[in-house]
């Protein structure tokens, strides 16, 4: 078992696939991380040692923001665009999509289950 | 796309204008503005600008984190204060 970024422990999966199993990394970051710290995609994270897993802990504390940190990242971003007072910062608290997306139908993401209106079959 | 960076930031010349002279007589007075197409520069911090939203202006106090943005982005210019049927529903 390997702890990597705090919470997150990736099973014995391929070291890149397990490495997305980290908030903030996808396909791109993870294979930049094997390149840096010369791991071999094809083996699986149960095969390292832990100088090996060690140096990949290393290498994501130094480069990247991951887990609490960006979530923590995105939620002040987002609370600076609510308390500026702006067009996006408008939709944030409304729960509506921000970018210019229709809402007369579609936008179920942002606006979550349908609501039934009273009396609107006939 | 975004703009052109050679172009530097589009702003109206009116309002150059209306806030340089505002800049210099000192007082902190709302300084109204038809253009809500003009890009927020670095100039404008402090001052408050009074954007009109097609009905009134709306008084925006220009902060640091306004700059690059458009005077439009503060001044909404739809009024929607949702449906009856919401309302009732929420009361219950």
């Amino acid at each position: 078992m390997a702890r990597i970024a705090g919470v997150n422990i990736p099973t014995a999966k391929r070291v890149p696939i397990a490495l997305t199993y980290i908030t903030g990394i996808g396909n791109a970051k993870a294979e930049e991380i094997c390149e840096a710290v010369k791991i071999d995609r094809a083996r699986r994270v149960n095969q390292l040692s832990d100088a090996e897993v060690l140096s990949i802990r290393e290498y994501i504390d130094a480069n990247l923001t991951v887990e609490g940190d960006l979530r923590r990242d995105t939620q002040m971003n987002i609370k600076r665009l609510m308390d500026l007072g702006c067009y996006r910062g408008l939709r944030h608290r409304r729960n509506l999509p921000v970018r210019g997306q229709r809402t007369s139908t579609n936008a179920r993401t942002r606006k979550g289950p349908a609501k039934a209106i009273a009396g609107k079959k006939k | 796309m975004a703009r052109s960076v050679w172009k530097g930031p589009f702003v109206d010349a009116y309002v150059l204008k209306k806030a340089e002279a505002s800049r210099e007589s000192g007082r902190n007075e709302v300084i109204k503005i038809w253009s809500r197409r003009s890009t927020i520069l670095p100039q404008f911090v402090g001052l408050t600008f009074g954007v009109y939203n097609g009905k009134k202006h709306i008084p925006v106090n220009v902060s640091e984190d306004m700059i690059g943005q458009k005077f439009g982005e503060y001044s909404p210019t739809r009024t929607y204060y949702g449906h009856a049927a919401d309302k009732k529903a929420k009361r219950k």
